[in-house]
């Protein structure tokens, strides 16, 4: 139904954000877009213009900066697949109704809550090789020869960041997980017990086909928000040992940090249309989806 | 509910509105956290002397520091007095565009003879130096940091060796790391996820070796990073890789880290700064140690040479109390606040008159190398070599690469930039 | 409830693991408050020898923490509101009213989600002076709810997509208008997405400290992370303070997010879609 009425209306709710919108965010973009032209240091007025040299640099003479990517696209996937499971898995269980509800449902959201300086710190000392937790149970259980310098060793640091950061980040995944599945209407679950339907057929023929929608936004979040992944790393390894943490807002971090505006710049453009794309591409995904 | 809200966002608008106040007296951006209250002290005793108000601020840790200088700078909003913190490159930077005052006529007074020569001269441009900022002086020391080497000393007695003795040649360096390896302690520790602490403890290798002829050649590009004068550099740290001296988790250790493994007698000696004397006195006020010099090379042609630096206060050119704060900085540097400022916060003082009135042993130690650290030079290396250097330390301590894979990645890396310098 | 046994039982082993895990931190973090710096690292039980309250007392005064928490307060609350306000109306607009290109200006109110510029800073910084609003805490609060708004856009979009039209298409018919039908009807309908937004922006804004560094420069203004700050010095960390400063700073945010999960009731959808 589409009469003139909901028309002006509905350009005036749109109105607000679009005004702060182009105030607060189209303007620092392009200032940000101009920046990465230029060869820039932040400081001196003047500013050398290089056209696109930035960009065939990174595109071409930058193997550092797309190891960086790799990383981050590393603990990505391992944050789409392992922590999302374990936030779906969780919210599932609260879901269907176990005591202290609200017990649990506080406690997991404290990682998402604690501040970024607290987290590096804790599980810097659980992963210590001198005197770490971790090392400690593991000697304890009698797996001596596992036990390293989690973050200092070339082969596991990455995968000892992914763990704080899926840690950190279940959190948010579990509250919308849980949010959505809270829409769902008790009825549906109750008539399909009566059907003879186990918790597990249940699950799978109607929670799951109706949980997609959220889903697509949970998984999209969790590529966006880890790509960009910046306080842990920082506070844990500085992108160490020897780069093996690198990622790209690190990388990008460290050339803001030595006056190199215009690379920077030129590499969080980069960034960005990577993200956008992969962003595109599953929301076409969940379109093609959504007609089935 | 929803009238409550709204009248309530209301009034915090109101409250948001409130006009602007403008600051009357001199106005000091600074990142010291551990002497704020120091500095709050020495305000309030200049206020009750001249009527002239100070204010310290401060913005802690130093990156967020950097960044609030760096956006104030933009916005031509910087304070009084402030430090842009960081080498001279950036320090050019900031001068060019006029945002730091010239000192060099107050210095020609008589000013600089307060200071150690060679920390002034931290701040200070030659009259040819590579950024065409004008030959002065720029900035006032208000302190004097450097490195060396902390020794634990029970540690130390433990594993046989002389606590007062500590070693003073590399050969002996090694022998003692052993000793301890074999007492079942962890010899050596410090912040090396921090690039640049890496860089000092080769930079003690490097003036010994190639000394300050070498490596201005070096950055000119004349002697190549393949040189085997180099590669014996980046040997060393195979070799202590090899004798496995550095304690566990080094590499991705920061320089807190490092301290604190160090305070709870994890590690017998630590390649740290100055300041770790106040550090340590917080976390194990009875710890047991002392300091020594970076180790001799054997066939080394310089002598030993170490780290050190200032905090240095610049002023800013464009504000309107110049004068007053240039006063207050010379006030600060008198004999009488330095005293203050040594006996409060267990850091040496820049005015070398004052040093006779250090008290703690290591501390004397420190003052008493100041003549020791080494230079400024006329001209930087790039920053991208300078990282890739430490990168590739990092990986020979890691026992990742060989000291002539790092020396040709080096080159090769040289090589480019000196070629886009030349364009 | 789960019906077998088995699987209800396996349910609270991992409830309870995943408890653990996620508590371990905060207990390292209080129980680091009530120690004396020397003590943190040397005693390494979760049990301080004594309970040593100065941090607490210390971290409140040099962190002149009674400034900052009313600051933080402040920003925090109006630009959730902000946020909530602006983001469902628009949210609501592209979903259900006919907006002309709404698919254009959804993707791009949303790309600040998908791109991001870490160099914003800088530019931002500028054009707050240019506006004359550097140093004002609406300055602030503005830059924090637009931060805010890509996300909640993108998300109220969906929630307010899946709400059945017939709810709509009678309120139509009875003549309501189209801001009645959003405020009365469409809004409670998606309180968990509400909800699930101030939480969210209610962590973030509490928690961020960057850019109100930057932007603020009258220190009675700065948030709460500012005070904090003050312990994490260049060299010398206060452990002991900081963990308290950090205690006191968690609090706040563990209780809003006590209050909003209230709110995330089943049984609301289940009514409106039978009525």
């Amino acid at each position: 139904m589409t009469t003139k009425k909901p028309d002006l209306n509905g350009l005036l709710f749109v109105l607000p954000a679009i005004i702060m919108f182009s105030i607060f965010t189209v303007y620092p973009f392009i200032k940000t877009f101009q920046m990465s032209f230029y060869s820039w240091d932040g400081i001196s007025p003047i500013m050398k213009f290089i056209g696109f040299k930035n960009y065939k640099d990174i595109l071409f003479n930058d193997p550092l900066f797309w190891k960086a990517m790799l990383n981050a696209a590393i603990i990505t996937f391992l944050a789409l697949t392992v922590q999302n499971l374990v936030a779906l898995l969780l919210a599932v269980i609260i879901d269907k109704g176990v005591k202290f509800n609200k017990f649990f449902r506080t406690v997991f959201f404290i990682p998402p809550i604690l501040s970024g300086i607290v987290v590096g710190i804790v599980w810097k000392w659980i992963y210590d090789g001198n005197y770490g937790i971790l090392n400690a149970i593991l000697s304890f259980i009698g797996l001596k020869e596992y036990t390293t310098a989690w973050l200092s060793n070339t082969k596991t640091a990455l995968f000892s960041i992914a763990v704080v950061h899926m840690w950190k980040g279940f959190g948010w995944g579990f509250v919308i997980l849980l949010a959505g599945l809270q829409t769902i209407p008790k009825e549906l679950y109750e008539s399909a017990a009566i059907d003879g339907a186990d918790d597990f057929k249940q699950f799978i023929y109607i929670t799951a086909p109706l949980m997609l929608p959220v889903f697509f936004i949970v998984s999209i979040l969790t590529i966006l928000g880890t790509m960009q992944i910046f306080d842990l790393v920082y506070s844990m390894t500085r992108g160490g040992p020897a780069g093996a943490t690198e990622v790209p807002v690190t990388y990008i971090y460290k050339y803001l940090a030595n006056n190199e505006l215009g690379y920077a710049t030129a590499m969080a453009v980069i960034f960005g249309l990577i993200l956008f794309s992969l962003s595109i591409i599953q929301i076409i995904i969940s379109r093609k989806l959504k007609k089935t | 509910m929803k009238k409550f809200f709204t009248i309530f966002c209301f009034l915090i608008f109101l409250f948001s509105c409130s006009p602007k106040k403008v600051e009357k007296g001199v106005v000091i951006w600074h990142w010291m956290t551990d002497r704020e209250e120091v500095f709050n002290k020495l305000a309030e005793k200049y206020y009750k002397k001249t009527g002239i108000k100070v204010k310290f601020e401060t913005y802690a840790p130093s990156d967020v520091y950097r960044e609030k200088v760096r956006a104030a700078a933009q916005g031509k909003l910087l304070p009084d007095i402030y430090s842009p913190l960081g080498d001279l490159r950036e320090l050019a930077s900031f001068i060019k565009a006029g945002y730091i005052e010239d000192l060099t006529p107050y210095m020609e007074e008589g000013w600089k003879n307060l200071f150690f020569d060679n920390i002034l001269r931290q701040n200070y441009y030659d009259k040819d130096n590579q950024w065409a900022v004008k030959e002065g002086y720029y900035g006032v020391p208000i302190d004097v940091v450097s490195i060396q080497i902390f020794y634990n000393k029970n540690l130390f007695e433990k594993a046989g060796l002389d606590p007062n003795n500590p070693p003073t040649t590399f050969e002996e360096f090694i022998e003692a790391c052993r000793k301890l390896k074999t007492a079942g302690i962890q010899p050596f520790v410090s912040g090396f996820a921090e690039e640049w602490l890496v860089n000092v403890f080769c930079q003690s290798f490097e003036w010994q070796v190639l000394g300050e002829e070498g490596i201005i050649k070096t950055i000119k590009g004349e002697i190549k990073y393949t040189d085997p004068r180099w590669i014996k550099i980046f040997k060393l740290f195979e070799k202590m890789s090899n004798e496995k001296i550095f304690a566990e988790g080094v590499i991705t250790m920061l320089n807190k880290d490092a301290e604190r493994v160090f305070a709870t007698e994890k590690a017998a000696m630590a390649l740290n700064g100055s300041w770790g004397i106040n550090v340590y006195k917080g976390m194990n006020p009875n710890l047991k140690y002392g300091v020594f010099l970076p180790p001799k090379l054997k066939d080394a042609r310089y002598p030993v040479k170490i780290w050190g630096s200032s905090s240095f206060l610049n002023v800013n050119a464009l504000s309107q109390y110049k004068k007053e704060a240039i006063d207050f900085l010379k006030w600060l540097t008198e004999e009488e606040q330095q005293i203050l400022l040594t006996k409060e916060t267990h850091n040496i003082p820049s005015n070398k008159n004052v040093i006779n009135y250090i008290e703690d042993e290591n501390l004397k130690n420190f003052a008493s190398n100041i003549d020791k650290i080494f230079p400024t030079l006329p001209i930087l290396e790039h920053w991208k070599v300078v990282s890739l250097k430490c990168r590739g330390l990092q990986s020979i301590i890691l026992n990742q690469k060989t000291a002539e894979e790092v020396a040709s990645e080096l080159q090769k890396l040289k090589d480019e930039i000196l070629k886009e310098q030349s364009l | 409830m789960i019906e077998s046994k088995k699987l209800r039982i396996s349910a609270y082993i991992i409830l309870l693991i995943a408890a653990i895990i996620c508590l371990f931190p905060l207990l390292w973090m209080v129980s680091s408050s009530l120690k004396p710096l020397d003590e943190i690292f040397t005693n390494m039980s979760l049990l301080p020898k004594r309970f040593y309250f100065k941090n607490y007392i210390d971290a409140w005064v040099k962190g002149k923490f009674e400034v900052y928490f009313l600051n933080s307060v402040i920003y925090t609350i109006c630009s959730v509101f902000g946020i909530l306000l602006i983001s469902s109306l628009c949210g609501y607009a592209l979903a259900r009213l006919n907006v002309p290109f709404k698919n254009l200006i959804f993707l791009i109110l949303i790309i600040p989600l998908i791109v991001p510029l870490p160099g914003t800073f800088v530019p931002l910084y500028v054009l707050l002076k240019k506006l004359g609003l550097l140093d004002t805490r609406i300055g602030l609060i503005l830059c924090y709810i637009n931060g805010g708004l890509a996300f909640g856009i993108f998300l109220l979009k969906s929630f307010f997509e899946e709400i059945p039209k017939e709810l709509e298409e009678a309120a139509i018919i009875d003549g309501a208008t189209s801001f009645q039908i959003y405020f009365k009807i469409m809004l409670p309908l998606v309180r968990p997405a509400l909800a699930t937004l101030a939480i969210f922006n209610t962590v973030s804004i509490w928690n961020e400290f960057l850019l109100a560094l930057i932007i603020l420069q009258n220190p009675l203004k700065m948030p709460i992370q500012r005070g904090i700050m003050m312990f994490h010095g260049t060299h010398i960390t206060e452990y002991g303070q900081l963990m308290a400063g950090l205690t006191i700073a968690t609090l706040p945010v563990i209780i809003i997010y006590l209050l909003m999960q209230q709110h995330i009731i089943k049984g609301i959808t289940a009514g409106a879609l039978k009525g």
